[in-house]
């Protein structure tokens, strides 16, 4: 007999409490996994260098507000820009469905090219999609997931606009940090809403990271005290905006967070308590044998951190392998691309489980430490 | 010449604090127990026994006096120290054998040897031999479920052995047996002071046990009264 053999039949002499309380720590390690996954995954947006070198300029009432198409001859001509093209959100259902699941944009197919620098072409042809103003240029995953193909016709009905869209399928891109998108010709929108002379924003390429902060700048005085003010910035800036439509999503998730933890804490905390307290004399019995109150305290420690252990790699490991292999575009409906959970966020479900294991063993251990032998022995007599 | 003491108890009291009570459990009591002896305490309940036995056994500490087991004043040593003298010179048996439930005979057996440097197989040759004093050679790999009452507390007897300890305290060992496992266990007990030259102090209700030992000690309110 070794001290971990002795360890782990004391850790396993009450099967199914043992087991219980893997599960309880498993399930709690893998919903904690799941949440800061998904805290991660609406709070912190995918970002590409590309994305670093593009700005988004849109009306500084607020994004609903249109901005005047005339403001593009002002806009490319500010020192900095090197591609420029309007960027609508068009926001309308595909086929059938009740809710908008990937996003289309009008663009300017000419210009755009030099804007999404990090997308391939996939399958068919981009002079194609820029020749044909009924055409789209749609990504890859969509393509997928609705099993099209070349040629194709994509109907989507307008929420936004008055308007329905009748969109062939002449281009496929992949390579970005979404590859679910469709874009189409801001033409065949103007046309369709009777030439207004507005675009929703203005999506734009600059020379180099070092010079985005000016352009920013530029773009923004460019248009002041004018009838349509703007407000530029970063890609990932305007996506951290959208983030704070959703409201306090990190503090909301963090809550839940804290409240999993503490719940999993009572739990271990009330099993281990549990399991020691019936075990009161036999740990008397190991002190008159000569063990010491550092090596109960060991033997207690060992065996909440092995059950946490064991919890928190069933979890975290289950919590990986599930989000790993399902279909998550399939299951959210399109509102969530990619649900990865980092090595970071592992660590932090293996750290919260070790913690647990060490804070369940305290206050049994100093119960068992502050217990004389011979009140340990009287304790089940 | 006569016998060194292997136990020298001098002056010893112990007063526990119950509420706004002070009650005394062992009252300026002295004796010697020599080595080879087999000393059974006798007593009502409360007269101390169990008490004066913890004391010398070093799993309870005297409120005044002193108690030296082979010359070590065993209230001075510290609560690590006495961890450490209690795995090297002291055997015990309860009442209720306290075997580890999970753990088989010999396992039981081991476990004050963990503490020990010796290694894997100098401990299962020890164990052997402890098993085989007490007549369970065989029984090493059953666990406390699956033996009577008798044959538990005679691996309890194996595993106080199985360290040499130099004293064997038994608080009412055969308290929980039949006559015929309690007659066993004090056979062992009484042939381990006769051949192995074990010191004994034994805790008991039942003068047939008494019987058993060299010198009978009563205790009376804390006191020794013959």
């Amino acid at each position: 007999m070794t001290f971990a053999s002795f360890i782990a039949k004391n850790a396993l002499r009450n099967k199914r409490r043992a087991l219980l309380t893997v599960v309880s720590v498993a399930v709690s390690c893998g919903l904690l996994v799941t949440l800061l996954t998904l805290q991660r995954e609406l709070t912190v947006p995918p970002e590409s260098e590309a994305a670093s070198l593009r700005v988004i300029v849109r009306n500084k009432v607020s994004l609903a507000q249109p901005l005047p198409a005339k403001q593009l001859s002002v806009v490319e001509k500010i020192p900095g820009v090197v591609a420029v093209s309007p960027f609508t959100y068009f926001g309308g259902n595909f086929r059938e469905e009740t809710v908008t699941s990937f996003a289309q944009f009008a663009v300017d197919p000419a210009r755009f090219r030099d804007l999404i620098v990090e997308g391939k072409i996939a399958d068919g042809s981009y002079d194609d999609f820029i020749k044909d103003r009924t055409s789209c240029f749609v990504g890859a995953d969509t393509m997928k997931r609705y099993g099209l193909k070349i040629g194709d016709k994509m109907r989507f009905t307008g929420t936004i606009y008055p308007v329905d869209l009748d969109l062939k399928i002449l281009a496929v891109f992949q390579g970005t940090v979404d590859d679910r998108g469709v874009f189409f010709h801001h033409k065949l929108l103007d046309e369709l809403m009777g030439n207004p002379g507005t675009v929703g924003t203005w999506y734009l390429r600059v020379a180099s990271a070092d010079v985005a902060n000016d352009v920013i700048a530029r773009v923004d005085k460019a248009f002041e005290n004018s009838s349509a003010e703007v407000r530029a910035e970063t890609e990932r800036a305007f996506q951290m905006g959208f983030i704070s439509m959703l409201g306090n999503v990190k503090m909301l998730i963090g809550s839940i967070s804290a409240v999993v933890v503490f719940t999993l804490v009572l739990v271990t905390v009330s099993t281990m308590s549990m399991a020691i307290r019936e075990r009161f004399r036999e740990l008397a019995v190991l002190k008159a044998l000569g063990f010491k109150r550092t090596e109960l305290f060991g033997f207690i420690l060992a065996e909440s951190f092995g059950l946490a252990a064991l919890g928190a790699l069933v979890g975290i490991g289950g919590s990986w392998a599930f989000w790993t292999l399902i279909d998550l575009q399939k299951l959210t409906n399109g509102f969530l691309l990619y649900f990865e959970v980092t090595p970071r966020i592992m660590a932090t479900g293996a750290t919260v489980a070790a913690l647990l294991g060490i804070v369940s063993a305290i206050g049994p251990a100093l119960a068992v430490a502050r217990t004389s032998v011979v009140e340990g022995l009287k304790t089940l007599d | 010449m006569a016998a060194e003491p292997i136990v020298v108890v001098r002056d010893l009291s112990k007063i526990y604090r119950q509420g706004d009570i002070n009650v005394v459990a062992l009252d300026h009591v002295s004796l010697d127990i020599t080595a080879g002896e087999f000393v059974v305490l006798m007593g009502p309940s409360g007269s101390g026994k169990s008490t004066l036995l913890h004391i010398i056994a070093g799993i309870d500490r005297p409120t005044s006096g002193s108690a030296k087991v082979q010359g070590i004043d065993i209230a001075q040593l510290d609560e690590s120290q006495l961890a450490d003298w209690r795995n090297q010179n002291v055997g015990f048996v309860f009442q209720s054998f306290n075997l580890i439930p999970v753990l088989t005979a010999a396992e039981n057996v081991e476990l004050p040897l963990l503490l020990t440097d010796l290694s894997g197989r100098e401990r299962r040759k020890q164990v052997q031999t402890a098993l085989e004093l007490v007549g369970l050679a065989d029984r090493g790999h059953h666990r406390p479920d699956q033996m009577s009452g008798g044959q538990q507390q005679r691996v309890a007897i194996a595993r106080a052995l199985v360290t040499d300890p130099a004293l064997i305290v038994a608080d009412e060992p055969t308290g929980n047996l039949d006559a015929k496992s309690a007659g066993d266990v004090l056979a062992i007990l009484r042939s381990l002071t006769l051949t192995a030259g074990k010191t004994v102090v034994m805790v008991t209700h039942d003068p047939k046990s008494a019987a058993y030992g060299s010198r009978s000690l009563h205790l009376e309110k804390g006191e020794i009264a013959a």
